[in-house]
């Protein structure tokens, strides 16, 4: 695949932009309604992920649409990295004709695998995404989940605190262990699913 | 396995596949290579055995035994459910409502009888023309409706009234439907009513029931009694009260048999074959049908009003089952080792003991690496990442072995492995420096306080340089070491590396000369998974520890470190574990 020459001639020069609060986003990354998007520092968004902040609620009165600041379309945690070629657009409900999109949350320390389409309402804190999954729109993941690759995650599904997940459609297979996400994240060690993704966030660079 | 190389699986001592130590263990004294030739091949644990699956975890399901110093499995503790929750509302069902909802929410959750997903109650769409002119529309119907196939409760003809209250809604449609049915049957061919199941199953469980109390009233004389079990009181008394007069008649005469139910008013059902001309529309019926529309096992046996269901349009939607929340307790001592707060919406643990936090953990990268893979395969970042190089046979590959001590006492720790892999295929392994000691750990707020105030402290330059070993896949300076029997590699703190080398076998045998036997052959031929290289480590750790106060408390029943206050005693702590190396190539 070839890239268009000025982006690769700046991305030699750094892959991430580092904001002030510590978030590296990357400079091949495709980001619609910055303005709609929160991340709550030394989160990571790689190449090739395109978030979709464009898609928020419309404000209801269009008169005084001006005056209001940025509603929230998407809001990522603190140490959550979303890996390359992810989609995260916001769910969205048709109700008489008129499409509505609803604000998504993402929490800390959740981990997205390679290729994954998001469109959950929710995602909840130390969450483990696999590679090449689908979360359809309005699923909710709950804390200390983990969801192996390549499963479709189907619509307004609820996957309870502690699920292993797999399938299509996503079944719940199992429970994580009672040390989920303990154990690491010390200097030097190796790092755990599901636990403090603050190592990794400083090793993408 | 389908883990991610590298990865350690641990094995839990309570297996006889992995209770036995190996021999070389006890009789080694100080020598560096390991005494491969002590080892025997029964006394090693073999990765490659088909039961070796069962005996394997990851570490961070392994819970510890405080009161008996061991690790504990699933197969050594046993399991209380705490509470019973649904996974889609989040609801807690109290325990006494749980088996009469068939262990099953009764609040509105439904999942789809044709592939499980959860269902919505979605209202049904209007014709096509009035989103042009959005009025309210004249009847509001309602239907359960699946977001990942095509399934809808309209293939059901079940429509509801309003988006509540879909279980009772439900319920009296199929009580409807199951009425009518019968009544149907009955009309055409003034056969004995065929009840019902659930019908059935109601009028059986009164009929028992009142011949239980029955018989009941007359045997037991406790039954008016103000305890909650008659039976466990007649049962007191009959252990402390000695021979009463009741049990004396009782012991002489014989007990009353129970009958059992012999019409349909007391559920009673006999087999009657389907009429004729239903079963010929049943089989015209296959004929014109494609092999989907018929129902899967998994489908009919989701749900009880399933386990009939022939065709895919008679699928009933199934109740979500419930989940639960268990506590766990150690087997031996049934003292509590987990205990999850009863909250649905969050993991939080009352009580906790880790086999991490209690055991040395081992963990194993390559050392020569150009571009290594992320320390844990589970943080893929980029697609190509996936890539994983095979072994190639034949060739000494060199890996860094890190053992890591969560106590807060110096561990000393020796290792085993056998010289050649047990299985099929035989891969050599050296350690090159089995015997070592392993720092204390210390609690968070050392670690943290002397990164950020002592950076020249000597073990925190050693953790630094793990750090950036393990970010950079060299280390710092001497990226050229040679590796040194004998010599430890690297050391922090609480951890201590050294190199392990490995040659990996071939997958099939050299070309001989000499024709082979049919029966050689057979024996050459691989079995699944033989090409995946697993190491099997025995690990010793020992150490000296300083009896507490709290070791005599109330909980300590032991006698096992009878020692006073203050004394020194030594503790010892072993089991195997399974480093996956990764696939040979052919
Ligand atoms: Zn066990
Ligand atoms: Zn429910
Ligand atoms: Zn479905
Ligand atoms: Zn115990």
């Amino acid at each position: 695949m070839s890239r268009p020459g000025p982006v690769s001639r700046r991305s030699t020069k750094s892959e991430y932009i580092e904001t002030d609060t510590g978030n590296k986003i990357s400079r091949r990354a495709h980001i619609e309604g910055k303005q709609n998007i929160m991340l709550g520092g030394k989160s990571v968004v790689m190449a090739g992920v395109c978030l979709r902040g464009d898609l928020h609620r419309k404000s209801e009165k269009p008169a005084e649409g001006e005056k209001e600041g940025p509603t929230t379309a998407i809001s990522v945690g603190r140490a959550s990295v979303i890996a390359t070629n992810c989609t995260i657009r916001p769910p969205m409900r048709l109700s008489r004709g008129q499409m509505t999109f609803y604000p998504m949350r993402i929490g800390d320390n959740v981990f997205i695998g390679p290729g994954t389409h998001v469109s959950s309402l929710s995602i909840s804190s130390h969450v483990h995404i696999g590679a090449n999954c689908v979360l359809s729109p309005f699923c909710v993941i709950k804390e200390s989940c983990k969801i192996l690759p390549h499963t479709v995650v189907p619509p307004h599904m609820v996957i309870p605190a502690g699920s292993v997940v797999a399938g299509r459609p996503a079944q719940i297979v199992g429970e994580v262990g009672e040390g989920w996400g303990q154990g690491g994240g010390a200097e030097g060690e190796e790092w755990v699913e599901g636990g403090d993704l603050r190592p990794l966030v400083r090793s993408i660079k | 396995m389908a883990a991610a190389f590298p990865y350690t699986h641990y094995a839990c001592p309570c297996s006889d596949l992995t209770s036995t130590a190996p021999s070389s263990i006890s009789k080694r004294i100080s020598n560096n290579q390991p005494a491969n030739a002590d080892l025997t091949d029964d006394r090693t644990f073999n990765p490659h055995d088909p039961r070796a699956n069962c005996a394997l975890y990851p570490l961070d399901h392994l819970l510890f035994c405080d009161e008996c110093d061991a690790i504990r499995c699933p197969k050594c503790w046993t399991e209380e459910i705490i509470n019973w929750y649904c996974p889609t509302c989040l609801f807690e069902v109290p325990s006494s409502a749980v088996k009469s909802d068939g262990n099953r929410c009764s609040r509105n959750c439904y999942t789809c009888p044709a592939c499980t997903a959860p269902l919505a109650v979605a209202a049904m769409p209007q014709p096509a023309g009035d989103y042009l002119k959005p009025t309210e529309p004249a009847t509001e119907a309602y239907m359960l409706q699946c977001g990942y196939c095509d399934w809808s409760s309209r293939d059901l003809d079940v429509l509801f009234s309003k988006p509540t209250k879909i279980t009772e809604q439900l319920a009296k449609q199929r009580k409807a439907r199951l009425g009518s049915s019968g009544k149907e049957a009955s009309d055409k061919d003034a056969k004995p009513n065929p009840v019902g199941h659930d019908t059935a199953f109601g009028s059986l469980t009164t009929f028992y029931k009142a011949q239980l109390s029955e018989s009941g009233d007359a045997q037991n004389q406790f039954a008016n009694s103000p305890y909650s079990s008659p039976a466990n009181l007649q049962r007191i008394m009959n252990i402390y009260g000695g021979l009463s007069a009741n049990t004396l008649k009782k012991s002489r005469e014989t007990p009353q048999p129970m009958r059992e139910a012999r019409d349909s008013n007391e559920g009673f059902s006999t087999y009657t074959p389907d009429p004729v001309e239903h079963e010929a529309t049943v089989i015209s019926k296959l004929r014109s049908l494609s092999w989907e529309d018929t129902t899967t096992t998994e489908q009919r046996l989701a749900a009880p009003p399933n386990n009939y269901s022939r065709f895919a349009d008679q699928l009933w939607p199934v109740a979500t089952p419930l989940r639960t929340r268990k506590g766990k307790r150690c087997e031996t001592c049934r003292h509590l080792i987990s205990r999850p707060d009863s909250k649905v919406s969050h993991i939080r643990y009352k009580i906790r003991l880790l086999a991490m936090n209690n055991i040395p953990r081992i963990f194993m990268r390559p050392l020569h690496l150009p571009n290594p893979p992320p320390p844990n395969a589970a943080f893929r970042l980029r697609a190509d990442d996936a890539v994983q190089a095979e072994l190639q046979p034949n060739v000494a590959q060199q890996y860094i072995l890190t053992i890591r001590n969560p106590i807060f006492e110096t561990i000393k720790v020796t290792l085993a492995t056998p010289g050649t892999t047990p299985g099929n295929v035989a891969s050599r392994v050296t350690i090159l420096c089995p015997s070592f000691p392993v720092g204390p750990a210390g609690d968070v707020w050392d670690e943290a306080l002397s990164s950020s105030t002592t950076p020249a402290s000597a073990s925190n330059d050693g953790s630094r340089k793990a750090a950036m070993a393990s970010l950079t896949g060299k280390a710092p300076e001497d990226a050229d070491r040679q590796p040194e029997a004998g010599k430890v590699w690297d050391r922090t703190r609480n951890s201590t590396s050294v190199i392990v080398e490995i040659v990996p076998g071939p997958l099939k045998a050299p070309p001989s000369i000499v024709p082979k036997t049919e029966a050689e052959l057979a024996d050459q031929a691989l079995d699944e998974d033989d090409e995946v290289l697993e190491v099997p480590i025995y690990v010793r750790a020992e150490w000296e520890t300083v009896i507490d106060a709290d070791a005599f408390g109330p909980g300590a029943k032991d006698d096992k470190h009878h020692g006073r206050q203050g004394e020194k005693v030594t503790k010892e702590l072993a089991y195997w574990c399974v480093l996956g190396v990764g696939k040979i190539a052919e």
